[in-house]
């Protein structure tokens, strides 16, 4: 069990997602970096899926009701474990009543805290990722205390992961091109091509959006199927990615398709950061 | 003349995503062919799920594709079961709604804005049966084929911020109902007690794609008696015939 002492800006549980159900219109969910969550499960042996929490910008404050280990990946949140700085992308061993505080996201914008055996709440339509109107609560809002599972992990000494380094100041978004691309005009694949794109204050867990505009005149097209990582183009010119908490289907013209990678960099960027589209060769 | 469905083209939007994109209206033929394609897709190793639009089917696969071309050809090859698959029928499920004022805010407003009575907008609304192209939106929305043309109305031109749990919209050419309380610009026409999304039941909504629709008038005396059942639990709806 880990009680939530603050709840930090914006903490959720997540997992891999909601897989099964797009069908019902239900979005897919889970961890918005998942390549920093995948991690962290690894680090502890545990199952792919476990639930890990999500912390955005300023992160929560824990107290650890049992003796367990923890890892931290993706954005480094200044953690302290009682008062001391602790490592991130590493096992740490936490004791019964051993307080965690994680502070500001330093470089990157989502921290990553898994611990041994995965949080276990209640699983909705076979996710425990929380989302507004499916779970009970749509994030972490008040104090606490979340059910963890058991684990006998214990690190092997000498043991290593081989982790790629992950380049959170890396700018570059690797890109496929979409469905409504081709109908584009020169000047306008131009500018997407070579422009940099300032993250707007819009940006969360269903969607960024950039201040930059694109003029266009592409038609609305018929509602169709979209997924985490479409670039969608607005009537107004507004580029809009999706990210895991989006709706299934969109009506807007799809310019890019976001490789993985390209998606979990950029749920590490915050406000105002810079990001430039690189157009991948086709898949032929 | 309704084009050849065969005809459509293949995009490798991501290697783990083909999109399958018809260049034609949607129409009953080809609602008929997509759901045809999506059961045998989904019957394939390599597929995980596909989830459909208007005139397209998104295919999700296990693995990073190798080659466009392979999925092209075996595409071909799947061609001569998908016209052979059974097409799904779909149930047909009543939907009761309320019309009275105090469950139909925009009512009056939308008749005057397409000059007809009231009462002739609900019976328009009433009488048909709706195709369920596919979900989408949010979790139980349903997106409906068939709205009489004499209630086509452009939308609000201020969306409402927070449109109550079941309550049932027209706008431009499309009628819904919203499964969970959203931002919404359509005009609110009556509310319906029951539940589009429950995410506790399995499956999580009644309908699925392929499925038909109708509404049908209740008083409030009957909405209130109705909302009792469904909190006490007593209550599900059943397919009709």
């Amino acid at each position: 069990m880990i009680e939530i002492l603050q709840h930090g800006l914006y903490t959720s549980i997540q997992d891999m997602g909601r897989f099964d159900y797009q069908s019902f219109g239900v979005p897919l969910s889970g961890a918005l970096d998942q390549h920093a969550y995948r991690i962290g499960n690894q680090l502890l042996n545990n199952p792919e899926r476990a639930a890990v929490l999500e912390c955005t910008l300023k992160g929560p404050k824990i107290r650890f009701h049992k003796n367990s280990y923890i890892a931290l990946t993706g954005a480094d949140i200044q953690p302290q474990l009682n008062g001391k700085p602790i490592k991130n992308q590493t096992p740490i061993e936490v004791k019964e009543n051993d307080v965690l505080e994680l502070g500001t996201a330093k470089i990157g914008c989502r921290a990553y805290l898994a611990i041994a055996g995965g949080i276990k709440t209640e699983k909705v339509l076979g996710s425990r990722s929380q989302f507004k109107g499916l779970t009970r609560e749509e994030r972490i809002s008040k104090k606490i205390l979340l059910p963890t599972g058991d684990s006998n992990f214990k690190p092997v000494k000498g043991a290593r992961l081989q982790i790629p380094n992950l380049d959170f100041n890396q700018k570059t978004l690797e890109v496929y091109v979409g469905p409504e691309y081709h109908l584009l005009k020169k000047a306008q694949k131009k500018i997407l091509e070579e422009s940099t794109f300032t993250l707007s204050e819009l940006n969360n867990r269903m969607a960024y959006q950039f201040n930059e505009k694109l003029p266009h005149q592409l038609p609305q097209i018929w509602t169709a199927p979209v997924l985490p990582g479409t670039v969608q183009c607005t009537p107004d010119g507004s580029l809009i990615i999706l990210m895991r908490d989006a709706q299934v289907t969109g009506g807007y013209p799809r310019l890019f398709q976001l490789t993985d990678g390209a998606l979990h960099q950029l749920a590490q960027k915050k406000t105002h950061e810079k990001i430039q589209f690189k157009i991948l060769t086709s898949i032929e | 003349m309704t084009k050849n469905p065969l005809n459509f083209r293949v995009l490798a939007l991501h290697p783990k995503v083909l999109l399958l994109e018809w260049d034609q209206e949607p129409s009953e033929t080809l609602l008929a062919f997509l759901l045809s394609f999506q059961i045998i897709l989904e019957k394939q190793v390599k597929v995980t799920r596909c989830t459909m639009g208007y005139q397209s089917l998104l295919v999700h696969l296990l693995v990073d594709m190798k080659s466009l071309a392979w999925w092209k050809q075996r595409l071909l090859e799947l061609q001569p079961k998908v016209e052979n698959q059974t097409v799904n029928k779909g149930r047909h499920w009543k939907i009761p709604i309320c019309y009275e004022p105090e469950y139909a805010p925009d009512l009056l407003a939308l008749a005057e804005a397409v000059q007809l009575k009231p009462e002739e907008v609900v019976q328009l609304h009433t009488q048909t049966r709706y195709r369920v192209y596919f979900l989408g939106f949010l979790p139980g929305f349903l997106y409906l084929n068939g709205l009489d043309k004499r209630l086509y109305c452009p939308r609000k031109e201020k969306p409402l911020l927070k449109v109550p749990k079941g309550v049932v919209g027209i706008g431009g050419m499309q009628t819904g109902i919203y499964p969970s309380s959203s931002p919404g610009g359509w005009h609110l026409v009556g509310t319906t007690p029951l539940s589009l999304f429950d995410a506790q039941q399995q499956p999580p909504c009644f309908a699925t794609a392929g499925d038909w629709i109708s509404f049908e008038s209740i008083d409030s005396k009957n909405y209130k008696a109705l909302q009792k059942k469904i909190n006490q639990g007593t209550f599900r709806l059943k397919p009709h015939d």
